[in-house]
């Protein structure tokens, strides 16, 4: 608010760095996109093993007209539900393992196998069990997804000072009063990184899924143009994928950014 | 003041026993009695277990051996009867200043405007005005002191319990806080225990000083504080700085110890 009168040759300097840190950054990125197209219209690939970054945009164009929402939408639909349920059911479980010995005893050496174990293994079983449909791959996800969740928030349930706990105690809470307002709060940014964890898992997760039992979806559609030797197609979907995967994890970003005002990490420049 | 006192602390003692590392005793057999609306000042070397005491009292750790009462009961869990205004102040960081200072009003159920009011005058009262809607990771440990200590005042406690609240000041603000809480205490019936490192604040502020040893913490000494300490010159009169020297060559003794002890 002070010094309002010198705020805009301040300002026009913050822009330009931040512009340049932007160009910096995403440099790298156009390089190698860069290098992609040169590389490929140099003959030392076929257009089937490398197809230029040109063609496969073009591809991309096409298929908006085309199939491209409803894949995206589909793969999306399957990741972000599963995260949402991950993230719930993850948080109330993790709670629920920091409050109650008999949770911990049944829960700990389930999360401690569990965790570490490639949960991808389980796809035939759950294709068995639950079919090819959206609720296996949903499934598939919040299995997948949870244990960051789960793991994170009793990480972060117990870093909680005890004074802080103390404090609303002091001041008239309750038990379950202290467990809503004191406790999940202080834990948040714990929490929070892992959700930033699950998120990614989740859509990979999604996509692995579909890849292995077809259909639509980002991953069905990439296993069929392969299966029709499309390379053109096959490069479309992972362009696609590495776009819809970055936009998830930077929505994440902005969402942690305005649930934490309060953390002094939201007051330090964002490096991510 | 009452005859009956309303803290009455007998034969309590404390261990720490962490999940890893040896046990700490931290109070050994401490008893003390601390009157309605008497004023306290609680001194000892670092770790001699002034905090714990704190806690105890507060109902934030069991009590295994020995026994505290209030009013006559015995203290079974924290209540708002107890205000205690941590060391470490302890302030929610995802709570501005009003809404940590609004906190315990809300688990009161004060009506949402009376609440504000008293918000407000609590926070023009330590001096943070302008800076209600900050949140403690923009403010000065001064800062954060005084919030801590108008969030603990504004829902009216009984027994104050502070753990060197004033710690973080700079010598002036901490002098207006001094003048500040005594014009509280004087306008409204409390009960203070209040821990400090400073010798001088202890005796402008008390009515009784109690000493406490090097660890095991013990109380040493109870020195008695109660004169006039409204007249401007009060840091100057004899009476005032002979209290200040008795008590400090008595601190300083156990300041050596707790040294020697560590050298062990
Ligand atoms: N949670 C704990 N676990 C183990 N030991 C502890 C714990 N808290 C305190 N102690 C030990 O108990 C002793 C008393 O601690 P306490 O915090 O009550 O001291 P204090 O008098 O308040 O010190 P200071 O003036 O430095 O604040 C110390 O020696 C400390 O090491
Ligand atoms: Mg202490």
């Amino acid at each position: 608010m002070a010094g309002v009168a010198h705020a805009e040759p301040i300002d026009a300097a913050r822009f330009f760095s931040a512009a340049g840190l932007v160009v910096a950054r995403s440099s790298v990125v156009v390089l190698l996109l860069v290098g992609w197209e040169l590389f490929a219209r140099s003959g030392a690939v076929t257009m089937f093993v490398l197809p230029p970054l040109s063609a496969v945009l073009e591809r991309i164009w096409i298929d908006a007209s085309g199939d491209l929402w409803l894949n995206v939408g589909l793969t999306l639909y399957r990741a972000v539900v599963g995260f949402l349920i991950a993230a719930v059911a993850g948080i109330m479980l993790g709670m629920a393992i920091s409050r109650s010995a008999v949770a911990r005893w049944f829960f700990d050496p389930i999360i401690s196998v569990g965790f570490p174990m490639p949960k991808i293994a389980f796809l035939p079983i759950v294709i068995l069990w639950l079919g090819v449909y959206d609720v296996s791959k949903i499934s598939m996800v919040v299995f997948d997804a949870i244990f960051p969740v789960v793991t994170a928030t009793i990480i972060g349930i117990q870093g909680v000072e005890k004074e802080l706990i103390w404090s609303a105690r002091n001041m008239g809470a309750s038990k379950r009063e202290v467990m809503w307002q004191v406790v999940l709060p202080a834990a948040l940014p714990q929490i929070l990184t892992g959700l930033q964890v699950a998120l990614p898992i989740a859509l990979i997760v999604a996509i692995v899924a579909e890849m292995a039992m077809g259909g639509y979806g980002l991953g069905g559609a990439m296993m069929t143009s392969s299966r029709f030797a499309d390379s053109r197609g096959v490069f479309a979907a992972l362009v696609e994928i590495a776009i819809v995967g970055y936009v998830l994890v930077k929505l994440m970003a902005v969402l942690r950014r305005r649930l934490l005002v309060w953390h002094q990490e939201a007051s330090e420049p964002a490096t991510v | 003041m009452s005859s009956q006192p309303q803290i009455v602390i007998e034969g309590v003692s404390h261990v720490y026993r962490p999940t890893r590392g040896k046990e700490v005793t931290a109070l050994e057999n401490v008893s003390l009695q601390v009157g309605q609306r008497e004023f306290l000042a609680l001194l000892g070397p670092s770790g001699c277990g002034k905090s714990t005491l704190l806690y105890l009292l507060g109902g934030f750790l069991p009590i295994e051996k020995g026994s505290i009462s209030v009013d006559g009961k015995p203290v079974a869990g924290p209540g708002p009867d107890r205000g205690i205004v941590f060391q470490h102040f302890a302030l929610f960081p995802w709570k501005t200043v009003r809404a940590n200072i609004a906190y315990g009003l809300e688990r009161q159920g004060m009506a949402r405007e009376q609440r504000e009011a008293r918000v407000q005058s609590l926070v023009d009262l330590v001096g943070l005005s302008g800076f209600e809607d900050s949140y403690p990771s923009q403010l000065s440990g001064g800062m954060k002191q005084r919030t801590a200590l108008a969030r603990t005042l504004a829902f009216e406690p009984a027994i104050l319990l502070m753990d060197e609240p004033f710690g973080a000041l700079d010598a002036q603000t901490r002098h207006l806080m001094q003048t500040e809480l005594l014009s509280i205490w004087q306008r409204t019936p409390k009960t203070v225990i209040f821990v400090t490192h400073d010798v001088q604040e202890a005796v402008y502020l008390a009515d009784r000083v109690a000493v406490m040893s090097a660890r095991p913490g013990r109380i040493k000494t109870i020195v008695d504080t109660k004169f006039d300490k409204n007249s401007r010159d009060v840091f100057k009169a004899p009476h005032f700085v002979d209290k200040v020297d008795e008590i400090w060559n008595l601190v300083r003794d156990e300041a050596i110890k707790a040294q020697g002890g560590r050298g062990m």
